[in-house]
């Protein structure tokens, strides 16, 4: 019964944390966009949060540097679990356009495990919301 | 106790900052007394990448300089290379161009202005200036398919092209989006409590930005009068009329002041863009090869000066790309800025100085 | 800006110096100058003809030597570069007339192995703490990454 509760708020209220590992902006600035008034995903429950430690989602932007390598694993293993990586657009994914950069590791799953990649550069805020709904999905 | 030196650890993953950028603070108590940077976490190579590419390939990559103001980075390129190749574009590839140069200065202003607000604590502005955005980046959209990385520039000209019902339309949203941004030079201005927070916080005299050689708003911003439009006109800007606009104060409300005035200006350019756009081709067929030369290509981004040296030695890819984007001067200024401040006016310093890391590393 | 004026002011400073000027589409004007030569004549641009602003510092490996282009701005480009040796390049610091050099030396620094004497804190700006290789614009490591 509490299993249930606790698995019914998780998916009513997933609350992301928002990384940018060596990403270019373009897909920074589509997912703060998600929170203004047009796309608003606060509806459904999804805030963004500033600390590791509040958060369920870790949503990354970009390739991974071999300067924020490290400090991508401190957080990931900051937030409490259960929790579930977001790679968002086509350099999180695979390294993009920037794969063969003398600093790039490749894409956000060469460090952490991925539960969902919305490629796209940059992906269109509603195909953010739409990759973070079948996240919700999935979260049983 | 209070007296006591303490240096804090801030970043690469901090509420106050948007992007990975870390820094060592020095204060006492609670007063700022010195500072450090470290860059160079989202630095992915893009000058060696660039190298490894031809120079078609290229236009995309050096639009993923920044994702705030990519079409300014590739215009700036295509211009290197154009003036390597002494192509001519024709004058509606330029006006294109152009227009969508202004009208992403437009974006970057008014989203810059909702992340000051923001970090103030004045989240109503930050929604209303993100929500009037759209509105930018509707237009955007309709004209090259994308809303932030438009794919529209190439070695030659452009790939979009409008039609009279278009310029229309595009003109009435402007219309519609003329008083929104009136009434954010009203509130820079007028309203007390954003005044409050930033007169006077990260000071920047106008002889300390001409030592670090300051560009676009924060050299504006403290009194410094000059702009590359104006100054070395480059694409069709020297048949255009616009006012550079000059703040004395130095402050985070001067640079502030600056960037909500220079979006009607903008507003202005991109009426008189669709008002004069002459008829005829887009652009003009570029060859693969460049022949050897060099080329310094500048322009004047949101954020101020970017500056391109191209070299070429025959091939198809270039010998050597250098990229130097206006963040890079602003982030010199910044330890200059924070000195002395208060510790909860860090975040509202670090916001005025419109930070995109992405194009500071590159 | 007056170009011609500037180049004579040099030519006279340095007598004994051929310098060298092209110039470069874009309204942009290049000056060869000896590495020794640069320091002073950064101070003679500042001091008689109110430039100030450096855009730049580029660096680029030839292959016979590491070449480096100050670019200055006042209206139209004036570039002086100057040509180091491969084997240990050092040019003067900048920092103490233009204190925003400071970031475009460190880069330089750190993607050529440039070394500028009197910068007193040349720690990387861009590449990562554990960057452990030669820099990577040098040409031999171009080379090496090409391969790969």
């Amino acid at each position: 019964m509490l299993q249930k509760v606790i698995g019914w708020a998780r998916r009513k209220s997933p609350w992301i944390l928002h990384f940018n590992s060596g990403g270019c902006n373009a897909c920074d600035i589509e997912i703060l966009d998600l929170l203004t008034p047009r796309y608003d995903v606060e509806r459904l429950g999804i805030l963004k949060e500033a600390s590791p430690r509040h958060a369920d989602i870790l949503l990354v932007t970009g390739p991974v540097t071999r300067q924020t390598r490290d400090r991508l694993v401190r957080i990931y293993d900051q937030i409490p679990a259960p929790k579930w990586v977001v790679a968002v657009g086509s350099c999180g994914c695979s390294g993009g356009i920037f794969y063969d950069g003398h600093n790039i590791l490749g894409g956000i799953d060469q460090v952490l495990p991925v539960d969902i990649y919305i490629p796209g550069c940059p992906p269109r805020p509603e195909a953010i919301i739409d990759g973070l709904a079948r996240l919700l999905e999935e979260i049983e | 106790m209070s007296n006591d030196r303490i240096t804090i650890p801030i970043g690469p993953q901090h509420p106050a900052l948007k992007e990975p950028l870390s820094f060592m603070l020095t204060v006492e108590g609670e007063q700022v007394v010195d500072s450090a940077l470290r860059l160079g976490y989202v630095h992915r190579g893009l000058e060696r990448i660039c190298q490894r590419r031809s120079y078609v390939q290229n236009v995309h990559v050096v639009e993923r300089v920044c994702g705030i103001c990519s079409h300014v980075h590739s215009s700036t390129y295509c211009q290197a290379v154009e003036t390597l190749l002494e192509l001519e574009v024709p004058p509606r590839g330029l006006y294109l161009r152009a227009l969508l140069c202004e009208l992403e200065r437009i974006h970057s202003h008014v989203l810059w202005l909702g992340v000051l607000a923001e970090i103030l604590g004045f989240t109503t502005i930050f929604m209303y200036t993100w929500q009037d955005r759209e509105i930018v980046l509707d237009i955007m959209e309709e004209l090259s398919g994308g809303r932030v990385a438009h794919a529209a520039n190439i070695v030659g000209g452009v790939s979009i092209d409008v039609d009279e019902d278009q310029i229309e339309d595009i003109q009435e949203r402007l219309d519609n989006l003329e008083p929104q941004l009136a009434r954010f030079v009203d509130l820079v201005h007028n309203e007390r409590s954003f005044q409050a927070r930033t007169r006077g916080v990260g000071l920047l005299p106008t002889g300390v930005a001409r030592g670090h050689c300051a560009v676009g708003p924060t050299a504006r911003g403290s009194g410094i009068d000059v702009d590359v439009r104006r100054d070395t006109p480059y694409g069709i800007y020297d048949q255009l009329s616009f006012s550079v606009i000059t703040v004395d104060d130095g402050d985070v409300w001067a640079r502030a002041a600056v960037r909500a005035e220079e979006t009607m200006e903008s507003l202005d350019l991109c009426r008189q863009l669709l008002k004069g756009m002459p008829k005829g081709s887009i652009k003009t067929r570029a060859p693969r090869r460049v022949a050897a030369g060099e080329v310094v290509s500048r322009s004047e981004a949101p954020r101020g000066e970017v500056v391109y040296y191209v070299r070429s030695d025959g091939s198809e890819q270039p010998a050597r790309v250098k990229i130097r984007t206006p963040t890079l001067p602003a982030l010199s200024t910044l330890p200059i800025q924070l000195q002395g401040v208060n510790t909860a006016d860090i975040p509202v310093v670090l916001a005025g100085v419109d930070l995109c890391i992405a194009c500071a590393d590159r | 800006m007056n170009v011609s004026q500037i180049v004579e002011a040099l030519q006279q400073n340095f007598p004994d110096e051929t310098i060298e000027v092209r110039d470069v589409p874009m309204r942009d004007t290049f000056v060869e100058l000896a590495a020794d030569d640069l320091h002073a004549a950064v101070t003679l641009l500042m001091e008689r003809f109110d430039i100030y602003h450096l855009s730049t510092i580029t660096g680029e490996d030839t292959g016979d030597a590491i070449v480096l282009f100050y670019h200055f701005w006042d209206g139209q480009g004036l570039t002086l570069c100057t040509l180091l040796s491969r084997e240990a390049p050092h040019i003067p610091t900048l920092t103490d007339l233009i204190p925003g050099a400071d970031f475009y030396e460190r880069e330089v620094h750190e993607m050529l192995g440039v070394m500028f004497d009197g910068h007193t804190d040349l720690r990387p700006l861009v590449l990562p703490d554990d960057w452990n290789s030669p820099p990577p614009l040098r040409k031999e490591e171009e080379e090496k990454e090409d391969e790969q």
